[in-house]
């Protein structure tokens, strides 16, 4: 007995040798940046404090509402086609593909759009909607559909749905993997039972399945919108937020502010803000995953 | 037995199936066929009047230019050691962090508070972090440095690391190490020998797509490079589209060297993917 509880508070005691200094190291190199940022925000390039100064000229920027209305358009063609498409095609491919090697296959193509990176993707739109070169309208003038070259990238609504189609394409199959493994989770027997009683299709989604996919849509949110929010790669490859600032996302603008307008006060002003703003939205959302937390 | 008549319905879902399949599959294979056509074409096929949608005297031209003419295998180079450098530092970090919340006796609250903690740094926006960061890299002259790159991916890829990690410790049971510390082992060694070898599946899956994400990476890189001494591939890649007039087959042919190491290690990895990409919500089959 006493042999037992000394052995466990030695390796209570290991426990927090190990952790203490990882998680103080990690700890620190975290909040440096912080400190440091909030610090740059209330000073001038020279180094004096200027209080909120740098703030205000933040928030009275209107490229920054620009920015904020591009990215909430993004995010709110993005994410619900995302949503839809994966959703259907989940449903579709579990109701009617039952050969396992099939959707064997079809899961390791899911995956890898995945895995790409978002540079080599941008590359991929660019050969499919630039001008003279793009492959999309060459297809479209051989079968007739138009006579002229679309300019898909200079546009300010038709790039704007390039843009979005982008990643559209590379996280489909992702919200598919997530609700397709979820749809496998719905009990067998409750299935045949409901279709026992002659519910059609759609009885059997609203009031069986959908009991199941309620919690992955919640952490297909989350993931997703952490991702909408900080896009970057593809947008800067494909149109640099152009034409004029139309696809000008959230990032692209801070990346702008500090790398090209040279504006550290500003920019760190910015940061702030935002940093601000996503731990609030992180607190909100958080909480309704259906993380284990034990 | 006698097989059931062919019902409409079965023949309209199948019909269904197949049209979806189809589409899908015309959708994603087309663009990419495209970007592989493209790189296989020679620069007098470009210049020519009409884009042709099938391959003329297929070339690997496109790729020599790229790796050698514009030097990019040193890119590659580079890649493949931040990558690794990442890899490595990212699951010893994570190792350390994760021993003691899921072998040793910690309060719950403790380790609750490590899990959600790591999760928020997935919520951070990186061009947020980027602004200060930038700044300590200057300061410390790390600038153009690889190994501004592998401090901050590490970082950036530890809370997946903790969380997967998390996931394959907690499924070996503690009587194997509780076994080898009775026999007189020391707790480094039932670490190393006997834990170790049984999670390694889980940390060679964990390593791999860390991998797959740091080489995908480009604003850190973008941002934190400047000359062949420390650029990664992505940052390439970007340099041949964004210049004034852009050549499509070598442009083509960066893009699929960038695809063609993490589209390989899928093959491996495939199955903690998606548990990876949810933080070991959903797990494999």
């Amino acid at each position: 007995m006493r042999a037992g509880r000394r052995r466990l508070s030695r390796d209570e005691r290991l426990a927090y040798l190990i952790l203490l200094p990882a998680l103080g190291a990690v700890f620190v190199i975290v909040t440096i940046p912080f400190v440091l940022v909030v610090i740059q925000s209330i000073s001038a390039d020279d180094g004096t404090l200027v209080g909120l100064r740098n703030y205000s000229r933040a928030l009275s920027n209107p490229l920054l509402y620009d920015a904020l209305r591009a990215t909430a358009t993004y995010s709110l063609i993005v994410l619900p086609i995302e949503i839809l498409f994966g959703l259907g095609f989940a449903l579709l491919v579990h109701r009617t593909v039952r050969r396992p090697g099939l959707r064997a296959a079809i899961y390791v193509l899911a995956i890898l759009p995945l895995v790409v990176p978002p540079v080599a993707i941008g590359v991929v739109a660019r050969l499919v909607y630039a001008p003279s070169y793009g492959v999309l309208n060459v297809i479209l003038e051989r079968f007739g559909a138009i006579h002229q070259e679309i300019n898909w990238l200079g546009d300010p609504n038709l790039a704007m749905l390039a843009v979005a189609s982008v990643d559209i394409w590379q996280w489909t199959p992702f919200v598919y993997l997530v609700l397709f493994s979820g749809l496998q989770t719905v009990p067998r027997e409750s299935v045949e039972a409901a279709q026992l009683d002659g519910a059609d299709w759609w009885a059997q989604f609203r009031y069986i399945d959908l009991a199941y996919l309620r919690p992955l849509f919640l952490l297909i949110i989350f993931f997703r919108l952490a991702d909408v929010l900080r896009v970057f790669d593809h947008v800067f490859i494909l149109t640099g937020g152009g034409p004029g600032t139309t696809t000008q996302l959230l990032s692209l603008y801070m990346y702008r502010v500090e790398f090209k307008y040279f504006d550290s006060g500003q920019a760190a002003a910015l940061a702030v803000l935002v940093l601000v703003s996503f731990s609030i939205l992180y607190r909100l959302i958080s909480r309704a995953l259906p993380l284990e937390r034990t | 037995m006698t097989r059931p008549p062919i019902d409409r319905a079965a023949f309209l879902r199948s019909g269904l199936a197949a049209a979806g399949l189809g589409i899908a599959g015309i959708l994603y294979g087309f663009p990419l066929y495209w970007l592989f056509v493209t790189s296989l074409k020679s620069k007098a096929e470009l210049f020519s009047s009409t884009v042709h949608l099938l391959p003329h005297n297929p070339t690997f031209a496109a790729y020599s230019s790229v790796l050698i003419d514009r030097g990019f295998w040193v890119l590659l180079k580079n890649s493949v050691i931040v990558c690794f450098s990442t890899v490595v530092v990212t699951l010893v970090l994570g190792l350390i962090i994760t021993y003691p919340i899921t072998r040793l006796p910690v309060p719950p609250r403790l380790r609750v508070n490590i899990l959600i903690w790591a999760l928020s740094l997935r919520f951070l926006p990186p061009i947020a972090v980027v602004i200060p960061y930038f700044a300590i890299v200057r300061t410390l002259q790390l600038y153009d440095q690889p190994i501004a790159l592998i401090g901050i991916y590490s970082l950036f890829n530890l809370p997946f690391a903790i969380w997967m990690l998390k996931g394959f410790l907690e499924e070996i049971p503690l009587e194997l190490e509780d076994a080898a510390l009775v026999d007189g082992a020391s707790r480094w060694i039932a670490f190393w020998r006997v834990l170790l070898p049984l999670a390694a599946p889980g940390v060679m899956a964990a390593g791999i797509i860390v991998f797959t994400f740091a080489w995908s990476e480009f604003l850190f890189a973008l941002i934190l490079t400047a000359t062949p001494n420390s650029q990664t591939f992505p940052v390439g890649v970007q340099g041949l589209v964004t210049q004034f007039e852009i050549i499509w087959n070598d442009m083509a042919a960066s893009g699929v060297i960038a695809m063609a190491l993490p589209l390989a290690l899928m093959v491996i990895g495939r199955r903690y993917i998606v548990a990876g990409l949810t933080f070991g919500v959903i797990r494999e089959k």
